[in-house]
């Protein structure tokens, strides 16, 4: 039983959505809206409930007006998103349920008969992913293919796109692939092009990294995401001192009543 | 329709088109961005991805997704925790007894309602029981649920032997019920009053991890304003305690202002700016100032004028109290919608470690 | 596809998509192939992973831009410009690929003396006849080619379409022609070309085209540079050439193109022409047209030399050539469609088949409906409402049908029209008073039924059903045997002569299931053809007889079903790149065909790098990496005699174009194009430009089809400034049927937008995501605006012209509702096809909703009056 990963190579990604929709289809997942967004091609905007493999059409304006004949000046570029499946995952950690798991491919997966629709995960996710039904109720992401892994199948989107855009295999393998895919883009003159994996967060690296040029923040790729439960301890201890000077307030103020017996208004 | 009708005569190479397509042109290249008339999103003309928009300013994060059932919680739990805590004190240090039995069914009813409120978020009754399944230290709700299972079953223990006493006399195994009762509501009762601060620090939305460190304390004085408030109007307004433990969080409460709005970080904006802020600032003034100046004002002068002074405190706090936790959620949706916070450079965490707590 | 058939011999893709992998530069034009052939794109992107450059030439700049090294912005309808400028380049410096040329090109060939080019008479070829507006190509032909056909038009016959066109055997014996292997004579085709090329330069380019010399002049060098003994490229079209009013010639100017630089039949190289639905290279074999029969055999049209047989053989047969074996694949057919019924004495029931007439492509019969000449219609697999263009005058003429008949998945829009149509909305039609009795019959879906897809690199591929259809949905199949029998019996009944062939007819394929499903695989079987005695399956086109011993319903196809129980098509399992042994690729499951040239004269790789097929000296055969687009066993060195020879025999071992008479490939078109031997630029019948090179502005040959409700914008209209362009996007399909009623693929694109260039936006104040109104002479529609530079206008000839772009796929039905593109359009027909021209129009676009109801219609009449 491996720990599998997928990278996300958004400069072999066309912008075909055969893996949005190959996601809908295998899941069975409601449709998303019928709203024209004006957002470039993206019409469903954004990995939810109802979207769990979304590709992101990035239309970074040029000059306008340069218009005329400069073919140079234009940059369309399209990325496929998804459940990073983080190492150290909010939602997961969050779950008051226990419906969150980690697959035994190191995925995280929500067990739709456990989850009771609490919406907390929603709120631990540093990458706006998971998100509750409306109608439904309960949470909804990316399972990561878990009964299709379960089979030894590739997971629907990877298995969909045609120009292994989305890359599925050993996450060591992949971690290589990336590094060495990022260097032969430099070599051939593309320095942008970097690897997307928050290693150096608390969230420690994550399933699905991507590789992407520019600036990630471009694709709605926080710079820094942490994982909320480094909070805890902080907060935990403010909770602490709270329940103490309750605790030792209250005594000190009725200790010092002097008529407490019999304070009581007729 | 009339432009539609009209024939525009614009034979390609009229030397007017050219004009003012090369005066775009020269615009362009100058400021590197379009305003003429027809031009809407700031800077283009059509929605762009950049590192400052990001992708087109849609939102990264996901709102909470919580309608008004966890706000009343909030405000439920932080009341009857703090009730409970004050009752038992009361009772140990032998205040009168009527005083401790109000106290004790404040703590009884919040232990009633609390769970109420969140099957109501939940949708279903079975639902609440996976809460039940497991208990996760690192996760707040989880904690948080198995201390409201505690403190309710403790607080009603409490309230219920008490009044059988009360009606029939004392006996032993009442008595024991009783004590039983009240100790654990107590102790539930501390945590239970401010974890639901944790609930939200403990998250990825900016506006609320990034007071992660003093929300607990922030909803424990709120808890604790509410339940003195609910005490005293319940009739117990010559108690000095009541008094100096409605001051205290009073004054608490109005300190916790003045720091949010001595403070200038964007991630607190919605603290501040718009309906959301509007309503921070009016819980805020309801739960901080305005009852420290009453209660302070309610010392002086004769006994009906404090009563009635201590009267209008306690429903400012209360009142302070509910609107505070409604606020703080709105302000975590509005949080949520900003779609620059989580792109900023700097991680909330780093800017914690050297933000002024 | 004249284009390529006339210049190669076969119209088909010459190469497979796979083989794009090999190639060193590849050209995508008229094509967005990174959304429109999303799966086939791989090997592009595999190509570019391994070095080769990407050029992509479009109007805008669209997601295979995006992944293109090189995009080139052109003016809507310029290809033929930038086009031959670049054949100008490769002659102007020599780039060609001289041995390639001298040997497997008609580049020698000497032309007669009374031809004139149209660089000499203004836009016009020699024969130019005014009146009938159309050509007599006679002086066309070959120095010393016998004239061979009787008629007055050799080739060209007075009525029909183009597809049942000269293949290279009617107008003259073309084996019979003078050549100078110097290339030096001046009436030499290679010296012709030149002169013809000579005014298509870079600078012709930028004004015209509207692209800048540097940029043009980096894409030459690039694709050019990437052609020779040891490297290829390739070059990617689909309608963006195909939809004009001179679609076929721009396709010649890629074939000439790709001829010079010797790019086919070579691994990486050749013209791919990316074909439309999953099964379209399919309805062009075994055509869905109606002026050929299977496997590119005309329809006997109503003309003399079409009364006997004989006539018929003699016109369309050619001495030397595949098409030397014209009578056996005829007959073959005529044994298949007719079994025993076809003899010798009958003629094989020749005189049973329909003469075609007049012009009964898609808009021929469409205007005759329009004007009340038809009574009923079968609409199977199409959405003409939507689909068509001048949809308004499409659906009202169905409104004059007594019955029409729609098998579809989904209520189509041609279903719905008596309903729902803009024309009821505007007051022009209105269910009362359509008299159209309407059958919508349920369709069985791709994966609800058996049979073949012959894909668009003439690949067929098998499947079976996954599932059985809902309802009362049935197959075509089942739908036409059933129909068929139905006829059969009511002919058998009804003793006229007229019936005979229907009572003729083979109609005895077995059925099985509760709703008698007739078995497909027996229909293929027939398709590739059994020996009449022993019922043996044939196995290669070789087996075929001309004395009606063979049946055969495709001689293309042959082979594809050898042996009883063997159907290659079923096959799955690719042994190599080209993908042998996943299906079957007509001919002879040649995966790129004309590969003999991928081999020197002498049989032997131009080099190690891009070998394909050659010679192998021990086994005295052809071997390689494909099977021989050749006779086996044909050595390189036996000699050719086209001049006396017969058959393929007199080709020789070193004649690539085995289906052209002199087996050569066709630079220069002696017969067969109605609108010319050399592709020439014309404007699109509606522009902004004058035609920079001719006083002659549009295609002489083209059909306008023109009348009051078929309206054209003048030339310089200012009421229409803007080119108008249409297209697809990958989200959706075509007319919407398959994609607008599901909900996955309608969330992705659910409303129709328009996109323009903020320039354009800054001068007309249209907002983006507002609405604007987009008119032309024949409607006025509504879209969302999109501005994005994207688009962007181009300077032509000093001036600045705007490009308004519009997808088509939206209609009156399904879950995501928007207005027909199409009723923008105009009907047109190229002269070879008759296909319209979707690609490059004249419209306005004003801010603000369109106007609705009666001001809409008084709106539309007004335009109806006064058109050019
Ligand atoms: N997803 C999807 N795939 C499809 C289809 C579909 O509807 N959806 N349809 C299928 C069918 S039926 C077909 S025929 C093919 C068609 O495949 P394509 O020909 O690729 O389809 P289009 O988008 O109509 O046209 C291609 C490009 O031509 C450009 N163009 C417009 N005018 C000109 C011009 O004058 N010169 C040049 N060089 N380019 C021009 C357009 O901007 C467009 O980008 O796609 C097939 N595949
Ligand atoms: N403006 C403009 N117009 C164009 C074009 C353009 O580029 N621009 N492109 C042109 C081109 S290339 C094409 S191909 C046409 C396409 O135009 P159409 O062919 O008219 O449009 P489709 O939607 O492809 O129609 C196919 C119909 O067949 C149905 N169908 C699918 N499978 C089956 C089946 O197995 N059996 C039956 N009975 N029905 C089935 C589908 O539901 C669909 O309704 O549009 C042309 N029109
Ligand atoms: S991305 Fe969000 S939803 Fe996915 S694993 Fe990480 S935290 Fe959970
Ligand atoms: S919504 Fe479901 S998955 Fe999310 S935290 Fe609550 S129980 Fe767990
Ligand atoms: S892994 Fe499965 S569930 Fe996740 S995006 Fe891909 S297809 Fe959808
Ligand atoms: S399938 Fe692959 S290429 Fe297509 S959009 Fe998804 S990632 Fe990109
Ligand atoms: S739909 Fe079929 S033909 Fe079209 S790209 Fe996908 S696989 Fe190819
Ligand atoms: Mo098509």
């Amino acid at each position: 039983m491996s720990v599998t990963a997928f990278l996300t190579d958004s400069t072999l990604c066309i912008g075909c959505k055969a893996c949005e929709v190959a996601c809908k289809e295998w899941n069975g997942i409601s449709e998303d809206g019928l709203d024209w967004s004006g957002f470039s091609y993206d019409n469903t905007e954004a990995v939810g409930a109802s979207t769990w493999r979304h590709v992101k059409f990035v239309e970074e304006a040029p000059l306008p007006g340069f218009g005329g004949n400069a073919a140079e000046h234009n940059s369309w570029s399209f990325s496929s998103d998804v459940c990073k499946h983080c190492e150290q995952a909010g939602c997961l950690e969050a779950c008051p349920t226990g419906s969150i798991v980690r697959t035994e491919f190191g995925g995280v997966f929500i067990q739709p008969d456990i989850c009771n629709g609490c919406g907390y995960c929603v709120t631990a996710c540093p990458f706006g992913v998971v998100e509750r039904d409306q109608k439904d109720g309960r949470a909804f992401k990316c399972t990561f293919c878990y009964d299709r892994q379960k089979v030894g199948l590739q997971p629907a989107c990877a298995k969909a796109c045609p120009t292994e855009s989305i890359k599925f295999g050993e996450i060591e393998d992949l971690r290589r692939e990336a590094q060495s895919r990022v260097e032969e883009l430099h070599r051939r003159g593309m320095d942008d092009a970097a690897i997307y994996d928050p290693l150096d967060t608390s969230v420690e690296g994550t399933h699905a990294f991507f590789i992407v040029r520019g600036d990630p923040r471009t694709y709605n790729l926080p710079p820094a995401p942490e994982v909320p439960t480094t909070y805890l301890k902080k907060s935990w201890r403010s909770s602490a001192i709270a329940a103490g000077l309750l605790l030792g307030g209250t005594l000190v103020a009725f200790l010092s009543d002097g008529n407490r017996s019999d304070g009581r208004g007729r | 329709m009339s432009d539609l009708l009209r024939l525009r005569d614009m034979d390609v190479g009229d030397p007017r088109r050219e004009q003012r397509l090369e005066d775009i042109r020269r615009e362009a290249e100058r400021r590197g961005k379009l305003q003429v008339v027809s031009t809407r999103l700031a800077g283009a003309p059509f929605p762009q991805a950049s590192p400052d928009t990001g992708y087109y300013g849609i939102p990264l994060l996901k709102q909470p997704p919580w309608t008004w059932e966890i706000p009343l919680y909030f405000f439920v739990g932080g009341a009857a925790g703090a009730a409970a805590v004050i009752g038992a004190i009361a009772d140990y240090t032998g205040a009168d007894r009527e005083l401790v039995q109000h106290a004790r069914w404040i703590a009884a009813a919040g232990s009633v309602i609390s769970p109420a409120l969140l099957i109501a978020d939940l949708g279903r009754p079975e639902r609440f029981l996976a809460m039940l399944r497991v208990f996760k230290p690192q996760s707040p709700m989880s904690v948080g649920v198995w201390t409201l299972l505690g403190f309710s079953s403790g607080a009603a223990a409490a309230a219920f032997a008490g009044f059988l006493s009360d009606r029939y006399g004392p006996s032993l195994p009442v008595k024991v019920l009783e004590n039983a009762g009240q100790a654990a509501s107590m102790l539930f009762g501390l945590p239970f009053s401010n974890y639901t601060g944790v609930l939200i620090g403990a998250t990825a939305i900016p506006v609320w991890n990034h007071n992660a460190g003093y929300l607990p304390l922030h909803f424990a004085a709120s808890g604790l304003g509410a339940a003195v408030g609910i005490l005293e109007l319940m009739g117990h307004r010559k108690s000095r305690a009541l008094q100096a433990l409605g001051l205290g969080a009073a004054i608490f409460e109005s300190w916790q202002g003045l720091r949010i709005e001595s403070r200038s970080h964007d991630h607190l904006d919605p603290l501040k700016h718009g309906p959301s802020g509007l309503i921070t600032r009016t819980g805020g003034v309801l739960s901080g100032p305005l009852p420290t100046l009453l209660r302070v004002a309610s010392l002086f002068g004769g006994e009906r004028r404090s009563s009635k002074l201590r009267k209008w405190a306690s429903w400012s706090a209360i009142a302070g109290s509910l609107i505070t936790r409604f606020a703080w959620v709105h302000a975590g949706h509005v949080s949520a919608r900003d779609w620059r916070l989580p792109l900023k450079d700097r991680s909330p965490a780093h800017q914690q470690l050297q933000g002024s707590h | 596809m004249p284009g390529l058939g006339t210049s190669f011999g076969r119209g088909g893709a010459t190469t497979a998509q796979q083989d794009l992998s090999n190639a060193d530069a590849i050209l995508i034009m008229g094509s967005s192939m990174a959304e429109n052939h999303p799966v086939g794109f791989q090997w592009v992107m595999e190509a570019r992973e391994k070095g080769a450059t990407i050029i992509h030439v479009d109007p805008r700049f669209t997601r295979t831009s995006a992944m293109a090294d090189i995009w080139v912005p052109l003016r809507a309808g310029s290809d033929i410009i930038f086009l031959g400028a670049l054949v100008h380049y490769v002659l102007e410096n020599s780039r060609e690929f001289r041995d390639y040329v001298v040997s497997y090109t008609n580049a020698s060939t000497i032309l007669r003396k009374d031809f004139r080019d149209t660089e000499d008479l203004d836009g016009f070829f020699s024969g130019w006849n005014a009146e009938k507006e159309k050509y007599d190509p006679e002086s066309w032909l070959y120095e010393g080619a016998p004239k061979k056909d009787s008629s007055k038009a050799p080739g060209h016959s007075e009525i029909g379409g183009g597809h049942g066109k000269d293949r290279g055997g009617e107008a003259q014996d073309a084996g019979k022609y003078e050549s100078d292997p110097t290339l030096q004579h001046p009436r030499c085709v290679f010296q012709v070309l030149k002169r013809h090329f000579e005014r298509y330069t870079p600078e012709m380019v930028e004004r015209y085209c509207g692209v800048p010399q540097d940029v043009f002049l980096k894409a030459a060098e690039a694709f050019t540079s990437a052609s020779g003994p040891a490297k290829t490229a390739a070059i990617c079209y689909a309608v963006g050439w195909t939809q004009h009013s001179k679609g076929v010639q721009i396709i010649r100017t890629a074939a000439i193109l790709q001829l010079l630089l010797g790019n086919i039949g070579r691994p990486g190289g050749g013209i791919l022409a990316l074909r439309g639905h999953a099964s379209i290279q399919g309805s062009t074999d075994i055509p869905t047209l109606y002026d050929i029969l299977p496997g590119y055999l005309p329809m006997p049209f109503f003309e003399t030399d079409s009364h006997k047989l004989k006539a018929y053989f003699k016109k369309h047969s050619a001495r030397t050539g595949l098409w030397s074996g014209f009578d056996k694949y005829f007959i073959s057919l005529m044994k298949a469609y007719y079994g025993d019924g076809a003899t010798k004495d009958n003629h094989w029931g020749f005189h049973w088949l329909p003469r075609v007439t007049g012009d009964h492509s898609h808009f021929g019969y469409w205007l005759d409906m329009a004007d009340g000449k038809l009574d009923g219609l079968f609409v199977m697999g199409q959405n003409p409402a939507v689909g068509a263009s001048n949809g308004r005058l499409e659906r009202k003429a169905l409104s004059k049908l007594k019955w029409l008949v729609v098998r579809d998945m989904v209520e189509t829009e041609t279903a719905s029209f008596w309903y729902a149509s803009p024309e009821v909305e505007r007051g022009e039609l209105s269910p009362e008073t359509i008299g159209t009795e309407i059958f919508l019959f349920p369709a069985a879906g791709t994966a609800e039924k058996e049979g073949t897809f012959t894909n668009t690199q003439r690949l067929l591929q098998y499947r079976e059903k996954a599932v059985d259809p809902p309802g009362d949905a049935r197959s075509e199949t089942w739908f036409m045997y059933h129909l068929g029998a139905r006829l059969k019996r009511k002919a058998t009944n009804d003793p006229r002569p007229r019936n005979e062939g229907l009572r003729a007819l083979t109609w005895n394929y077995s059925t099985h299931g509760k709703h008698a499903e007739p078995s497909a695989e027996e229909v293929l079987k027939e398709i590739n053809g059994y020996h009449v005695a022993s019922r043996q399956q044939l196995t290669h086109i070789k087996d075929l007889q001309n004395d009606g011993s063979t049946a055969c319903g495709a001689w293309i196809y042959c082979g594809v079903f050898p042996k009883a129980d063997y159907n290659r098509a079923l096959e799955r399992k690719s042994k190599d790149l080209l993908g042998h042994g996943w299906g079957f690729a007509w001919p002879n499951d040649c995966r790129i065909i004309y590969n003999r040239a991928s081999a020197r004269p002498d049989g032997q790789p131009w080099s190690e790098r891009k070998k394909l097929v050659w010679w192998d000296p021990e086994k005295k055969e052809w071997t390689g990496l494909d099977n021989a687009d050749y006779e086996k066993t044909t050595s390189p060195d036996t000699p050719e005699n086209v001049r006396q020879g017969h058959g393929t025999e007199a080709l020789g071992g070193a004649r690539p174009f085995t289906l052209h008479p002199d087996g050569l490939g066709w630079l220069y078109v002696p017969s067969g194009l109605k609108d010319g031997p050399l592709p020439t630029h014309y404007e699109p019948l509606e522009s902004l430009v004058e035609n920079p090179l001719y006083t002659q502005q549009t295609n002489p040959a083209a059909n306008r089809k023109k009348r009051p409700d078929n309206p054209y914008a003048a030339p310089h209209d200012a009421r229409f400034p803007f080119i108008l362009t249409t297209y697809r996007l990958t989200e959706h399909h075509t007319a919407g049927g398959m994609s607008r009623h599901l909900s996955h693929l309608s969330e992705l694109q659910p409303e129709l937008f328009t996109e323009v260039s903020p320039e354009l936006a800054a001068e007309l104040g249209l907002q983006h995501g507002d609405w604007a109104t987009i008119m032309t002479p024949r409607s006025v529609i509504e879209a969302r605006v999109m501005v994005t530079t994207r688009m962007r206008p181009l300077r032509i000839n000093g001036r600045t012209v705007h490009q308004v772009g519009l997808p088509y796929h939206w209609g009156y039905g399904g879950q995501v509702k928007g207005d027909v593109v199409n009723d923008l359009l105009v009907i047109s027909e190229e002269p070879n096809v008759r296909i319209m021209e979707t690609k490059a129009l004249v419209c306005n676009i004003v801010p603000g909703p369109r106007p609705r109801k009666r001001e809409a219609r008084d709106r539309l009449n007004s335009y109806e009056g006064q058109h050019a």
